[in-house]
């Protein structure tokens, strides 16, 4: 992706930023599967770096880092699919660029405070400049109040940019959702001595972000993507999408009492809980359908006629289906499968919420933002048609295997800590302990650590593969097809 | 069946209102509930205690009183039990003491990244044992904890424990040093108790039973 | 009143059914929604088609099933009977709007 330096045939400043985030990204997802890696090996032997690079700041850089790779790509399809949908440059374009070069030195001072400082004490001050403490959301205050300034002027940019150029639904879609996006971030910025009132509002913030405003975020990438890809017709693409919002944001904002069975809040949120999440996977479904029903039927017309075939860029293609199929599988049936109350009492935080979390980050968002690189060094290089290398293969059955086994390694552990922990012990720290000693979760445990290594294979050969596929080979005679067909 | 050229159906205009009307009717409904919410999960007063009123979030003077997790025959599950009252730390807090405790504990808890090891209500990470009803674990009421650190109380064992987590363990992993202070191991104590008292919905469940199980009595005090 | 118990005890060894049979109810309804769909699209026979009500039959069995093993009450059950009802006629609605779309905005000039 680096090569892009050189070769950038971008029409628009504001394609080339939408680089600049991806690089950011990128850096941040192996950041993530590093630290990953180390927390996963402290399960295995706890005193690997004990008291000196702890669990704890492990787990939170890498859970700090997936957030933060992920707005980062977000933001960068966005100013990619900007000038494409509006059909002019982005309105601040300076601004835009300042605000990246701000927002990255605020990323590495935090992450540098969280690597060496780690922890403050109990004050005030801590919250201000260390770590606010709350999973997700560790960054500390002076950080919000950074990450708040430069997303105003990210949406700035959007929002004026979609008033002055042409308003298609997926962008009328897209200004809707990042403001919601924005605003929620507001709700995680305050301090209260009552835990569950703590809890209520940092849910508003987790839940309203992975499972209503990102996933509409990622129907709308989806179906940017399905037109610059196989030629979808808009008009229909757009009608899904809006009815893809409907069921998404029907489900996904009530869908919010699933988090509030057991914080202190009241009995009525098991019903409204029970009920809107058990629709939450109805729209994955759909999204799912459509995904593979576009694809069929652009590929079925291009066969038809003499273009051979449909896909335009067919890494960004496979990553799209993959999202549309991980999307199903991790938020909706790892999701589903512990979401009801009377189940949920024995899960809720055992390792089936980590199981749930990785393979639902991984399939829903990661895969799809992926995609969307692959789309900006296809921009980057101008590349009629790209084709996956063997790299870009290598990197999806990787990655793919990775996850997918350190999702059954964590549901084994978790099925395990619900029967022994839960179900027979009751919880407590005995209860814990005796089942985190038992074989079960001892090996759920190396399968999960070696399952990681498979990943991290993945994503150098990811890497690698977006470093080079610009220039492969492989495009060059499909350009030639191409060619002659025009 | 009207043969009329264009269904509603396929108009975008149609689906873009409904999905507006949804999304609008999913908010309002939210915000409804969050007030009513809200009001259920604000502390309660001192007041409350004194006359016996149960709150979701009891004050946190709570801390001066005994708190058990007993099931509750109408709610078909286990909620806390606030008892008669007991020193905390060797005293009794004052409305105003108790308040900056708790919020000095929140702080410190924050401060310090429990989260990112333990879960808190269930939320966090799976590293470590969950905190929700720490308080009322065996391991603290039954002489283990307090055996090996060497205090009376359980809440002296407790704040003792957080200074030097490193040098009383209890399994390979280990809970590291963070430098937790005097005072700020006597509030995230007072934090753990207050916490203790919160009525989770019966989360965790069968609490008790480990203890039953595995030293063949209830954990009482 | 009779204290109406929302969260009856399961046993240790129903756990593994339950999230056999919890899985199962999305997978037979992804594979009805799909096999009516590639069906109708004809990128698979015909003949398939009913293999997809066979699934949406399993759906509904496997929800119902998941229902009386988490201890639901009459009335959720029936909620959830209505559900895999209204569920039915998904795949076909789906395909009802795709093809009125199709009708509607297929024809204009190709982009």
């Amino acid at each position: 992706m680096l090569g892009s330096i050189k070769s950038n045939k971008f029409q628009y400043e504001s394609q080339k930023l939408a680089m600049n985030y991806f690089r950011v990204a990128i850096v941040l997802f192996g950041a993530q599967l590093l630290m990953g890696l180390i927390a996963a090996t402290q399960f295995l032997y706890p005193s690997f770096l004990f008291e000196v690079y702890d669990f704890s700041v492990a787990r939170m850089v890498h859970i700090n880092a997936l957030v933060v790779w992920m707005l980062y790509a977000m933001i960068g399809s966005v100013y990619l699919l900007l000038p494409d949908e509006t059909g002019i440059e982005a309105v601040g374009i300076k601004l835009g660029k300042l605000a990246f070069w701000v927002l990255t030195a605020a990323v590495t001072v935090v992450v540098l405070v969280y690597i060496f400082i780690q922890v403050g004490p109990g004050s005030e001050a801590t919250i201000w400049l260390i770590n606010e403490g709350r999973e997700y959301i560790e960054a500390p205050r002076w950080a919000d109040i950074g990450i708040v300034v430069v997303v105003l002027i990210f949406y700035y940019n959007v929002f004026a940019t979609y008033m002055k150029g042409e308003k298609t639904g997926i962008m009328t879609v897209l200004v809707a959702d990042l403001f919601a996006l924005a605003g929620l971030y507001l709700c995680g910025m305050f301090f209260t001595s009552n835990i569950s009132m703590d809890q209520y509002w940092w849910w508003w913030v987790i839940h309203l972000w992975v499972e209503a405003t990102w996933e509409v975020f990622v129907g709308s990438l989806a179906a940017y993507g399905l037109i610059k890809i196989l030629g979808a017709k808009r008009e229909i693409v757009e009608m899904w999408l809006w009815i893809e919002v409907l069921m998404l944001f029907g489900s996904g904002i009530l869908g919010l009492g699933h988090h509030y069975f057991w914080i202190g809040t009241p009995e009525y949120w098991w019903e409204i809980g029970a009920l809107f999440s058990a629709l939450e996977p109805v729209p994955l479904v759909a999204m799912f359908v459509h995904v593979l029903y576009d694809w069929g039927k652009e590929q079925g017309h291009a066969e038809a006629g003499q273009a051979g075939h449909a896909v335009k860029n067919s890494p960004a293609m496979a990553w799209i289906a993959i999202n549309a199929f991980g999307n199903f599988l991790g938020a909706g049936i790892w999701g589903f499968f512990h979401t009801l109350p009377q189940v949920n009492i024995y899960t809720h935080g055992t390792q089936f919420t980590a199981a749930h979390g990785h393979l639902a980050f991984f399939g829903a968002y990661a895969t799809i933002l992926i995609g969307m690189m692959y789309l900006g060094v296809q921009r980057a290089y101008a590349i009629e048609r790209m084709r996956m290398t063997f790299k870009t293969k290598m990197a999806i059955a990787l990655l793919i295997t990775g996850i997918l086994g350190m999702t059954v390694s964590l549901t084994i552990a978790g099925y395990e800590q619900v029967l022994v922990e839960r179900a027979d012990l009751g919880g407590g720290w005995d209860a814990y302990f005796i089942a985190q000693n038992l074989p079960w979760m001892l090996q759920a445990m190396g399968w999960r650590l070696v399952m990681g290594l498979v990943m991290f294979t993945g994503f150098i050969f990811l890497v690698a593969d977006l470093f080079t596929i610009g220039k492969a080979k492989e495009h060059a005679e499909q350009e030639s097809v191409g060619a002659a067909a025009a | 069946m009207s043969e009329k050229k264009v269904s509603v159906w396929t108009s975008i205009t149609f689906w873009r209102r409904s999905a507006a009307w949804v999304t609008g009717t999913a908010v309002v409904l939210l915000m409804w509930l969050t007030f009513n919410t809200i009001g259920q999960i604000s502390m309660g007063t001192d007041e409350d205690l004194q006359n016996g009123v149960k709150k979701r979030i009891p004050a946190p003077t709570v801390i001066n009183y005994k708190i058990d997790y007993a099931y509750d025959e109408k709610r078909g599950h286990e909620v806390p039990v606030i008892g008669e009252k007991e020193l905390f730390f060797g005293k009794e807090w004052s409305a105003d003491e108790a308040a900056e405790l708790l919020r000095h504990g929140k702080l410190t808890q924050q401060a310090k990244n429990c989260m990112n090891c333990h879960t808190l209500l269930g939320n966090g990470a799976y590293y470590a044992p969950d905190l929700t009803k720490a308080w009322l674990d065996p391991k603290w009421n039954d002489g283990t904890m307090t055996g090996i650190t060497g205090k009376d109380t359980v809440e002296e064992a407790m704040a003792e424990f957080l200074m030097h987590p490193s040098q009383f363990p209890t399994h390979a992993r280990m809970m590291p040093n963070l430098g937790i202070t005097k005072e700020e191991a006597i509030a995230l104590v007072a934090f753990l108790k207050h916490m203790s008292a919160i009525d989770t919905n019966g989360f965790p469940r069968n609490f008790s039973q480990s203890a039953k199980r595995l030293e063949g009595g209830t954990h009482a005090w | 009143m009779e204290p109406v118990i929302m969260l009856p005890q399961i046993a240790a060894d129903e756990f593994l059914r339950i999230f056999v049979v919890a899985t199962l109810v999305l997978v037979f309804g992804v594979g009805y929604a799909a096999l009516i769909t590639l069906s109708k699209m004809g990128l698979i026979p015909k003949r398939v088609a009913p293999f997809g009500y066979i699934f949406w039959i399993l759906q509904a069995y496997c929800l119902y099933d998941l229902s009386v093993l988490i201890h639901s009450s009459p009335f959720t059950a029936k909620v959830l009977m209505v559900a895999m009802l209204a569920y039915f006629f998904a795949p076909h609605l789906y395909f009802y709007l795709i093809e009125q779309s199709e009708k509607r905005y297929g024809e204009a000039e190709e982009s």
